[in-house]
């Protein structure tokens, strides 16, 4: 089920008001029953994924709990590394392995490809790649004894699958979840205006922002070559905003559900586009995956505190794995790696005291927002080869067809979309409205409701952030 | 008593915003875009005799020396009285339905010709990716708020299956669906199978394996179409409109040399059980199936409803006969 859709308009009233019709004791029943049927409303085969994921590191966490032998705590770990990331790796990565890895590499022969191909077709399961990293942070967790495994299999199969995050983050960590998910919550209009109000602004930022914008972007990555180099350069900040609005709507509408029912998510997005370094970027995008590869991959390899050498490996690691964490194509690399070898070259080259002077901030926000944007290029093409074709053919004074789909309220949703960003930094959208007057607030509300009614984009565009 | 305050502002905001949509310029232009035949209804709704249909109402072929439509024939033929249509290229009766909901109950009309394409009800059309297009334009098209239905489209409230799961759905349906026939025509999937024009690189071969896949189907009352045939029925007699069901012509002849005399019996079969269900209900039924030569259809590569001058005059002649 996705946010965007009429079943979940019905779903989440739905289960709001029979949550707070139960009693206490029983509430957490109907939340693993809603994300269960939450999930299981895509396709009910991929149940059994979430569940089999659920019952090993249940299982895990409960023997590492139990056993102080250092083997087998290892050897338990292993375990579940090597399900959660199995997994992972034949639903996403394996056909990918075959084709571009294995096939042209002569391992794998034409024929058997072919037979593989023809004979076994799987479906990437919607979110797998955030619920085995929420999972298997939740058992490196209990090895390193920084949390105490839940004892109830069914509460933590709901911490696994709790719906509002299910899909595509924020990333929770156990200790966050576990206390809000199980505690008594009361129904208050204070929850109810804060996550309405995330809500309606993820639902602005996605339907109108980013889904207007998929159509203008998708018609030129269809046919490059017909386009402007003017019109590639639009196209390639356009697609920056739209995977911004995109991602950004849904950890929004994410936020704000939960809170809705008095859960306290972590903020996913603050103001990226504002950053003047990359290393600044990333401490604003994502934000629950960039920490989750901060403490459960770069702190293991050594953090910060080792050689220069190893400091410039592990960073390309973190970089290269995140890449590759988006999707198995050669461009999600590259991209990864283009942030991390800016991330390096910035330490390096960059002087920290001349960051007040106005105009290097300035410059070095030009850079960044530079590298960020051609950086997307890779991550929205298809193969390397388009990739490289859209910069070269940008940067070429090719002449063309201009942008098509451009529907002229768009420069206006742009326009709240980067001054909202700019206004909410550091902060959000409910803590400024809370500034404001009665009728500046209800006039927001009026403008993101009518926008939302009647401009929304009309073309089926999914959360980008879904296939990952 | 905040809170009720509140939710009346929304709610009359709701209603402004409402009303506001509705006269925009920017709704106007969205319907002539997605929906254009919502501004037909105004000529309608001032004609004597409505006609629904798709592509077949037009000339399709170049050398006609008549290019009217069956509608404009339909109304030389009736003399006095006057005829309008609302034609979408590949629609239905679930199209169909919507269309004449949007006319005014205080309209002139008196009757409504409603066409029905043989093809409509097979699983080549109901699982095409085009239903998918088709789908969304219904919303816009359907008798509630204008913002209601917009926001309804943006939220993809409708059935948006991809392409490869209609496929999907449609081979696993050709498996499992039986046919009245002994094997190997006992599904529609080993049907086109069998050998007769050559292997499936054959034009010929692949010509009738599409008449299979478009007329191998056994018609009943669980057909989604013909529950929309239904809701037409029921409204034509509330309205107290006299309803004209008129079943297209196909190419029977080519059929019969293409595939083979069971297939053209069985379309003849599904015309004629189509013809009993309405006429059992008092409704005008005027079956053209096997109306028409092959001579006047003008599509040489696919089974269609795209008839010729004399072809169209013909059918018009015969749903003038019926009114």
């Amino acid at each position: 089920m996705v946010f965007n859709s009429l079943a979940f308009l019905l779903f989440l009233p739905t289960v709001l008001l029979v949550y707070f019709m139960l009693p206490h004791k029983f509430r957490w029943v109907l939340l693993l029953i809603a994300s269960y049927f939450f999930y299981g409303f895509w396709k009910i085969e991929y149940l059994s994924l979430i569940l089999f994921s659920t019952v090993v590191d249940f299982s895990v966490s409960q023997f590492l709990n139990k056993t102080t032998d250092q083997t087998k705590r290892k050897l338990a770990l292993g375990v579940s590394l090597f399900t959660n990331l199995g997994l992972l790796f034949f639903f996403k990565y394996f056909n990918w392995f075959l084709d571009d890895v294995a096939n042209p590499m002569g391992i794998i022969p034409d024929n058997a490809l072919n037979y593989w191909h023809s004979n076994f077709q799987f479906l990437l399961p919607v979110g797998i790649s955030f619920y085995t990293f929420q999972t298997l942070g939740y058992t490196i967790d209990v090895y390193y004894k920084k949390a105490i495994p839940e004892k109830n299999f069914f509460k933590f199969a709901l911490f696994v699958s709790y719906f509002p995050q299910l899909v595509a983050g924020p990333i929770e960590r156990f200790s966050n979840l576990q206390s809000q998910l199980f505690a008594k919550h009361k129904f208050t209009y204070k929850n109810l205006q804060h996550g309405g109000r995330f809500i309606l602004y993820g639902l602005f930022i996605k339907m109108c922002v980013a889904d207007n914008i998929a159509n203008v972007v998708d018609a030129v990555f269809n046919d490059i070559g017909a386009h402007s180099s003017l019109a590639l350069f639009a196209t390639m900040l356009l697609f920056g905003l739209q995977i911004f609005s995109d991602f950004h709507g849904y950890s929004l509408i994410a936020i704000g559900t939960a809170q809705l029912f008095g859960v306290h998510l972590m903020t996913n997005f603050n103001a990226p586009y504002t950053a003047t370094s990359i290393r600044e970027f990333w401490s604003r995008w994502h934000i629950s995956l960039s920490t989750w590869f901060r403490d459960y991959l770069f702190i293991p390899l050594g953090g910060s505190r080792v050689s220069s050498i190893r400091w410039i490996a592990n960073i390309l690691i973190i970089f290269i794995v995140s890449g590759f964490w988006h999707g198995a194509n050669f461009t999600f690399l590259a991209w990864g790696a283009i942030h991390g070898v800016t991330y390096i070259l910035e330490k390096y080259t960059w002087n920290k005291t001349a960051s007040e002077n106005h105009f290097i901030q300035f410059s070095r926000w030009l850079l960044t927002m530079a590298i960020v944007f051609a950086a997307w290029v890779f991550f929205r093409a298809d193969s390397m080869e388009q990739a490289i074709s859209f910069l070269s053919k940008m940067i070429s004074s090719q002449t063309g067809e201009s942008l098509s789909n451009f529907p002229p309220i768009l420069i206006a949703f742009i326009g709240l979309l980067l001054l909202s960003d700019w206004v909410f930094k550091d902060s959000n959208i409910h803590l400024w409205m809370n500034q404001q007057k009665f009728a500046t607030r209800w006039f927001i509300y009026a403008i993101m409701i009518y926008s939302i009614l009647g401009f929304a984009g009309t073309v089926n565009h999914p959360f980008i952030y879904f296939q990952f | 008593m905040k809170i009720v305050l509140k939710i009346a502002l929304l709610f009359g905001l709701l209603l402004a915003m409402a009303w506001h949509y509705q006269s925009s310029d920017v709704y106007k232009q969205y319907l002539w875009a997605e929906a254009d035949q919502t501004f037909q209804v105004e000529k309608v709704k001032n004609c004597d005799v409505v006609y629904t249909s798709a592509s077949s109402n037009f000339s399709q072929a170049a050398h006609d020396n008549d290019m009217r439509k069956i509608s404009q024939m339909m109304e030389a033929q009736l003399n006095e009285k006057s005829v309008e249509a609302f034609n979408i290229p590949g629609s239905h009766a679930g199209t169909h339905k919507l269309l004449l909901k949007l006319i005014p109950e205080n309209s002139r009309i008196k009757t409504a010709v409603v066409t029905v394409n043989m093809r409509s009800f097979g699983l080549d059309w109901r699982y095409s990716e085009l239903e998918t297009p088709q789908n969304k334009r219904n919303v816009m098209y359907a008798k509630r708020p204008a913002l209601l239905n917009r926001f309804l489209v943006s939220l993809n409230a409708y059935d948006n299956k991809s392409p490869i799961e209609r496929e999907q759905e449609k081979l696993d349906l050709w498996e499992t669906t039986p046919l009245p026939f002994e094997a190997p025509r006992s599904n529609v999937k080993q049907w086109f199978e069998v050998e007769k024009w050559g292997d499936w690189r054959q034009p010929k071969r692949q010509l009738a394996d599409q008449f299979i896949k478009q007329y191998a189907f056994v018609l009943d009352d669980e057909n989604p179409r013909i529950k929309d045939f239904e809701a037409i029925t029921t409204l034509c007699k509330e309205r107290d409109w006299k309803l004209v069901f008129h079943i297209l012509p196909e190419n029977i002849e080519r059929t019969v040399e293409l595939v083979d005399k069971d297939l053209a019996d069985l379309m003849q079969q599904n015309a004629a059980w189509f013809t009993n269900k309405f006429e059992a209900e008092g409704i005008t039924v005027v079956n053209n199936i096997s109306l028409l030569p092959d001579s006047c259809f003008t599509d040489r590569d696919f089974p269609t409803e795209h008839y010729n001058d004399l072809g169209r005059m013909a059918i018009a002649k015969e749903i003038a006969k019926a009114i």
